[in-house]
């Protein structure tokens, strides 16, 4: 049984009523991760990656939406949860770093109160201790001169330490699975590998399971040791790292990798883009979602939805009826 | 924050010194010879030669100014030539009168818009949202000065509760309950008025707040829901409803210069227009020049609480 994983994830569908009629941003994702694991939720801008990190833990917006399927933390199912039940597990099991450290703060609240208030309402300590424990995971995400920075506003910071101050409120309440939605797309090049590489270090002192969501391969290449590619709301590949990058055989994932610069690229090589764009969710046709962007698509493609299958590495699947080879040319960003 | 505040208050200063130069103006802008215009018309001629000294009525305009507004500062604002007593003591009695309707009327219109913005905006297009949607509509779209006729006709003539005259009235430190008695109608009419624009500009944006991934965020913590409405989205979107009710008090002691002369409370509206019936223009002159101060200072003192609600605005 999957009893000792800690997240199970099966047909997971997230639904939006919007009023061009039904639009499923998230379409019959089934995955599960270890403890301690690292997965990588892969996929260009609107494949789903950021509604299915959300509904994973129930924090999809509570208007005009409709989960279904089931998503299990910890053995506590989250789909059909209501909101205060859910709010047991938010922060104490599952916690998330926002994209965006600009919007994902409240700017009219002292930083050191926005991380307090996690510690005394959940963990109901007072104010002293909350304050003492604020600092110290300021001190833990880095934040130089933590006791002055408690009462620092959120204007008063940089992105890369505002965003510091994003993981030490997602760590307050010491969660054992971490959702990091995009946790350096808002920041200078220069701050993201020391955020990533914060995360990591942190991810091994606290023993927390990690799923990282990127549109940059170059981001999980290293750090995770499973990665799912999303398209158009769908899984459409999944294996270990090595197998996605040396073996994948879903011409969209090759796509994917083919369009991230390499340090072994000649100075002005042109990167390959996808061609076309990713589909409007609102008239999918029943055929492969990327079909009219793939130049091994057949007729076969535009008309039946492969489904998820077994490649020759355990663990490995793919959705694709035209598959590449197996031994497809290795690309390591 | 203290530079911001300067500025702010550098620029009010001006504004009170351009309202000074127009209160001052004003007797020249009336007909006929300022003395008369000051001692009413049956004045005697060494009245007349009196006061031409006094003011310096003789002099170049922008002196006269200057004897004049050395004058204002020292609390002098004149003589009333009906009552006979000083400008200063006649706005001394009516303005708390002013003040207390303008408090009472914020506290109940405070009190009632944001516990129902909070609520419509927490469902908005749910039962009650519509309900007081549909009802500030229609109380907005009447102008303050009929909405406050009408209902103090209606609570006056519905209720039973009479317009009291000034001579029934009685001050706070008298005897408070018959004084709010008294108050507590044409309060309640400023408090409709305030209402309506409290509660709309709250509800949108805390709906617009409500959108913000900060929010989300808050939720991720696993707080709870009041916790979210009162701690996080009830502050980043109060600046609009400070700033309404900074507009919206300057305009209340006008209109509750309407309730007043309607109810016949002793305020500084019910004085003007008895001033301006008796062509007492000292005492017009003060009430005009004490309101726009006054304007001035609410606005001073609500940018000054914005500034504390969101430490933002003076920071860029």
């Amino acid at each position: 049984m999957s009893d000792d994983k800690l997240l199970v994830v099966k047909d997971l569908t997230t639904t939006f009523a919007t009023a061009g009629g039904d639009l499923a941003a998230v379409a019959g994702v089934s995955f599960d991760l270890e403890r301690n694991e690292t997965l990588g939720i892969v996929g260009e801008s609107g494949s789903g990656k950021t509604v299915l990190s959300r509904t994973i833990m129930g924090l999809q917006p509570r208007v005009n939406t409709t989960v279904t399927g089931s998503s299990i933390i910890d053995g506590f199912e989250v789909v059909g949860a209501s909101e205060n039940e859910k709010r047991t597990i938010w922060g104490t099991e599952v916690a998330m770093v926002f994209q965006d450290p600009m919007t994902s703060l409240n700017p009219v609240m002292r930083i050191g109160k926005q991380i307090d208030e996690a510690l005394r309402v959940r963990l109901g300590m007072n104010r002293k201790d909350a304050k003492a424990r604020a600092i110290e995971l300021l001190e833990l995400v880095g934040i130089p001169s933590p006791v002055q920075r408690y009462n620092a506003y959120p204007g008063q910071l940089s992105g890369g330490m505002r965003q510091r101050v994003v993981i030490a409120i997602a760590l307050a309440c010491s969660p054992k699975l971490l959702m990091a939605d995009e946790p350096t797309t808002g920041l200078d090049v220069t701050i993201q590998a020391q955020i990533l590489n914060l995360l990591d270090e942190l991810k091994e002192r606290l023993e927390m399971s990690v799923i990282l969501v990127t549109h940059d391969l170059g981001v999980v290449a290293t750090r995770t040791s499973r990665i799912v590619v999303m398209y158009a709301g769908r899984i459409v590949e999944t294996g270990t790292t090595r197998d996605v990058f040396y073996h994948h055989r879903m011409p969209y994932t090759r796509a994917l990798l083919e369009s991230s610069p390499k340090v072994s690229n000649k100075s002005h090589t042109r990167l390959i883009t996808i061609p076309g764009r990713p589909p409007n969710l609102l008239n999918l046709s029943d055929g492969c979602s990327f079909a009219p962007r793939c130049k091994y698509a057949t007729d076969q493609c535009h008309l039946v939805r492969p489904e998820l299958q077994p490649s020759v590495e355990p663990g490995h699947s793919f959705a694709c009826w035209n598959p590449l080879p197996v031994n497809a040319e290795a690309t390591l960003p | 924050m203290l530079r911001y505040l300067t500025k702010r208050l550098m620029l009010l200063v001006g504004i009170v010194f351009v309202i000074s130069v127009g209160s001052f103006y004003l007797i020249h802008l009336l007909p006929g010879n300022p003395a008369t215009v000051i001692l009413g018309f049956g004045a005697t001629p060494e009245a007349k030669a009196i006061l031409y000294k006094q003011l310096g009525l003789s002099k170049p305009i922008y002196l006269q100014y200057f004897v004049w507004l050395g004058n204002i500062m020292r609390g002098n604002l004149g003589i009333s030539f009906i009552s006979q007593t000083t400008v200063a003591s006649v706005i001394r009695s009516a303005l708390p009168i002013d003040a207390e309707i303008i408090v009472i009327s914020q506290i109940m219109a405070f009190a009632a818009a944001i516990p129902t913005a909070m609520r419509s905006a927490r469902k908005p297009d749910g039962i009650l949202d519509r309900v007081l949607g549909a009802t500030s509509f229609t109380l907005l779209s009447i102008p303050p000065y009929i909405l406050i006729v009408v209902l103090v006709l209606f609570i006056s003539l519905k209720l039973g509760v009479s317009a009291t005259g000034p001579s029934a009235y009685v001050p706070f430190a008298t005897d408070w309950i018959t004084n709010l008695e008294s108050l507590s109608l044409p309060a309640f009419t400023l408090a409709t008025v305030s209402y309506v624009i409290y509660y709309r500009v709250l509800r949108s944006d805390l709906i617009a707040t409500l959108q913000e991934e900060f929010i989300t965020m808050a939720r991720s913590k696993g707080i709870s829901q009041r916790r979210i409405m009162w701690r996080h989205a009830f502050r980043p979107s109060s600046v609009a409803l400070l700033g309404a009710a900074s507009v919206n008090i300057g305009s209340l002691l006008a209109a509750g210069f309407v309730v007043q002369y309607l109810l016949q409370i002793p305020g500084l509206g019910y004085t003007l227009i008895l001033a301006i019936n008796e062509s007492d223009f000292l005492v017009v002159q003060g009430i005009v020049l004490t309101v726009s101060v006054l304007v001035v200072a609410i606005n001073f003192f609500f940018d000054f609480v914005i500034n504390i609600v969101d430490p933002r605005i003076s920071r860029e």
